[in-house]
């Protein structure tokens, strides 16, 4: 007799679940809504929480001191300082970081070595290419903001499921 | 004998164990010898170690149990911590709970979903593996990543949760905390599942002791051992909650004890988010760390089990000698045992139910 309803009940409750809503993202058609990037206040020595996607160099603050390219020498070794064609007063040797995400594990303790508020990350993940080559992202390509996505939505929950709005 | 019997492989990379070989030798449809064979994915955790500073191993020594990743760096930082002489604010504690549980959540739930595909029922594969995503949402809240969280550091955490995270947290967990319920119906009391795991794979209480069983599969043979109530670390001790112990020691049990963990750790959430202390989360040195001379050991409760950590130190900026100690392998002394005289269906149901994580066990 207990099978019978345990079994009904087990039953009763998947039919329930064909009126819940739907937890699924549809992305690409809308992304999620990710504020900001994960950030690193030297002057305290502790992180603002964010969301550890791609970099992002403010070349106007760079002093190319390639404690960023040491932090990550053994973590995932993907930093390379190389030399631009510019000039900025801070940057005497015109040395940048240049990053490969072939290899980045987006770990962010490169954030925390910066000690010029020099170097953040974004919240840009859609970072896929077709070739190796093009994983490499140069200081100059590193230091445009990602653009705004668009389809913005949030996770929401009520009494019939969590969904997306 | 020997004419009679089958030897099969049962992976490496599927159907089913993973990245892990499983030798078993039949008799008809009965199993009479089992021979694990792991190290497929070993990587030497404990030699790199030896040659990255305690920052840098961070991101290293969590990718044995991506799937658990604060449960096997909880230790390591609370021992790098007592050599580094760099102890954690209070808030950082409470910070370290609420991440260590979560990921508790997302660990157990994905195992619910492995294990539901492996005993047939598909439901319960689709289910947790969708309801993951909202805790993965809350983990990638305070610590910006998804599944290799990188957060805790020697000296507290990298950084204070955001200011809108309490309400969705406590917001998702009381949602969470209905759905189990439904969970409940569905798979744990459903009579189809019951068949298959009550009774199968039997370990005794003294045997899970002898084999040195650790984690969900010893509370499931009627052990109430926790290393978060036995030697309470990081603040656990200010936090009321239960271990939940099945004295069976048969599949369900360890099933239910893992059921029985995705609630209390739901309630140690809402306890640490309302009882967590204002004050800074890290404790932090210029420099690169050096350690004393010496050694230290930690050990916490992760989501399989008691991880421990031993970590010589000689007064250099990278660890001498460190010794890494996972539950997983722990499951390896207990598949010969549970797996004999057993019928070959069998095997996905008792394999998965010890909840083995191959990657953690070859380090
Ligand atoms: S995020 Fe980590 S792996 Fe990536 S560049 Fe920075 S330090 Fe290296
Ligand atoms: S990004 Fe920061 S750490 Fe890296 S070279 Fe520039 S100033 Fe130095």
């Amino acid at each position: 007799m207990s099978l019978a309803i345990d079994l009904i009940s087990a039953i009763n409750q998947a039919i329930k679940n064909l009126f819940k809503r739907r937890i699924t993202l549809r992305y690409p058609e809308v992304n999620l809504d990710i504020e900001r990037g994960y950030s690193y206040d030297p002057k305290a020595q502790v992180g603002i929480a964010g969301y550890k996607g791609r970099h992002i160099l403010h070349l106007e603050k760079c002093t190319g001191c390639s404690l960023c390219a040491i932090a990550c020498q053994n973590i995932a070794n993907c930093i390379a300082m190389v030399k631009l064609d510019v000039s900025y007063p801070q940057n005497k040797k015109s040395i940048f970081p240049q990053i490969d995400y072939g290899n980045c594990v987006f770990c962010g303790f490169c954030v925390d070595a910066c000690p010029f508020y020099a170097l953040f990350m974004t919240n840009d993940h859609e970072l896929s290419s077709t070739d190796k080559k093009s994983l490499i992202m140069s200081p100059l390509q590193l230091s445009i903001p990602p653009v705004k996505k668009k389809g913005l939505v949030q996770l929401e929950i009520d009494d019939r499921g969590p969904y997306h709005k | 004998m020997a004419e009679r019997t089958l030897t099969l492989s049962i992976g490496p990379q599927h159907p089913g164990a993973g990245h892990f070989r499983l030798i078993v030798v039949l008799d008809g449809d009965i199993v009479v010898d089992v021979k694990p064979d792991p190290g497929y994915v070993h990587r030497g955790a404990e030699k790199m170690a030896e040659y990255r500073t305690y920052i840098q191993n961070i991101p290293h020594l969590e990718r044995p149990v991506i799937i658990d990743s604060s449960g096997i760096l909880f230790p390591y930082v609370l021992a790098s911590e007592e050599l580094l002489d760099l102890p954690p604010p209070p808030r950082a504690q409470y910070i370290r709970i609420i991440m260590a549980e979560l990921n508790r959540i997302i660990s157990h739930l994905y195992w619910l979903g492995i294990y539901g595909v492996f005993v047939g029922h598909t439901t319960m594969f689709l289910w947790p593996v969708g309801d993951r995503e909202l805790f993965i949402d809350l983990a990638q809240m305070i610590a910006g990543a998804r599944v290799t969280f990188a957060f805790f550091v020697p000296g507290g955490v990298r950084n204070d949760i955001p200011d809108d995270f309490p309400d969705k947290a406590i917001k998702v967990c009381n949602y969470y905390e209905k759905r189990l319920k439904e969970y409940e119906k569905i798979f744990f009391y459903n009579p189809l599942v019951l068949k298959r795991t009550q009774g199968v794979g039997i370990l005794k209480r003294e045997d899970a002791i002898e084999l040195g069983a650790t984690g969900p599969n010893l509370r499931g043979s009627g052990v109430k051992s926790d290393v978060r109530k036995d030697e309470p670390y990081s603040s656990y001790d200010d936090i009321d909650f239960e271990i939940p112990v099945y004295k069976d020691g048969d599949c369900w049990s360890r099933c239910m004890v893992r059921l029985g963990e995705l609630y209390q750790s739901m309630n140690i959430i809402k306890q640490a988010i309302k009882k967590m202390p204002s004050g800074p989360v890290k404790n932090a040195k210029r420099g690169v760390l050096k350690g004393i001379e010496g050694e230290a050991f930690a050990r916490t409760e992760s989501a399989r089990g008691t991880m421990a950590y031993y970590i010589i130190s000689d007064g250099k900026p990278y660890p001498y000698r460190l010794k890494l100690s996972v539950p997983s392998f722990r499951c390896l002394s207990l598949m010969k045992h549970l797996l004999v005289n057993q019928h070959v269906a069998d095997i996905p149901a008792i394999y998965w139910g010890l909840d083995y994580w191959p990657v953690e066990a070859d380090k």
